[in-house]
């Protein structure tokens, strides 16, 4: 595990990867749908947008990572609960979405929206932390 | 575990933010040791004990002390 930081520096190291990346983010997705046309586009060059729009999100997860190692042990504790909420949300939803389908109740779901879905729920558990109701 | 750090945190005439600052944890790490949320470790124990210039044990009480006499 990587020394822990301090909050303020473990915060400043986050925000260093975060905000840039989050904008590489924003100009790949626009670029992408502004400037390809996804039905004549040949599959490697779809391929290697897919691949673009990923990085930096991938990137992002490894400073979400390194922050829960760096900063103070509470906020450690807070994220990790938080982190731990969403996954098991995001895992129960994904259940019930596969069931349904496998039922024939439900049809074809994007695989894509379970990664915001995760982020939403990791939101909406980290504001339940800050109103104190599970730490 | 109940401690006295809000009663030395104002003897001093810090803020919850301005305490949160000299120990580099966030503001609401403070505010959880300081309602008894929350046990700090050793580690941050000793930085609050040293900040405080007193001993862990003048700061922190598990209680069993009094049980102990109790008993």
């Amino acid at each position: 595990m990587t020394q822990t930081r301090g909050f303020r520096t473990a915060n400043r190291r986050y925000k260093f990867l975060f905000w840039p990346m989050m904008a590489a983010y924003v100009a790949i997705i626009l670029g992408a749908k502004f400037l390809i046309d996804e039905d004549t586009a040949p599959v490697w060059l779809n391929a290697a947008c897919a691949i673009a729009a990923t990085l930096p999100l991938g990137i992002v997860l490894y400073a979400i990572r390194r922050q829960t190692d760096e900063t103070d042990e509470y906020t450690r504790l807070r994220y990790l609960k938080a982190l731990r909420d969403a996954g098991l949300i995001t895992a129960a939803i994904t259940f019930l979405v596969g069931f349904l389908q496998i039922f024939d109740v439900l049809g074809s779901v994007d695989v894509f929206w379970f990664g915001p879905l995760f982020f939403f729920a990791f939101g909406i558990s980290r504001l339940t932390n800050c109103f104190g109701a599970t730490v | 575990m109940k401690n006295i750090i809000r009663i030395l945190r104002t003897e001093k005439g810090w803020s919850q933010a301005e305490l949160a600052d000299r120990l580099d944890v966030s503001r609401q790490s403070v505010n959880a040791i300081e309602t008894g949320k929350y046990d700090p470790s050793l580690p941050l124990a000793f930085a609050i004990a040293r900040l405080f210039g007193r001993g862990i044990e003048d700061i922190f009480d598990d209680g069993l002390e009094a049980t102990e006499a109790a008993e």
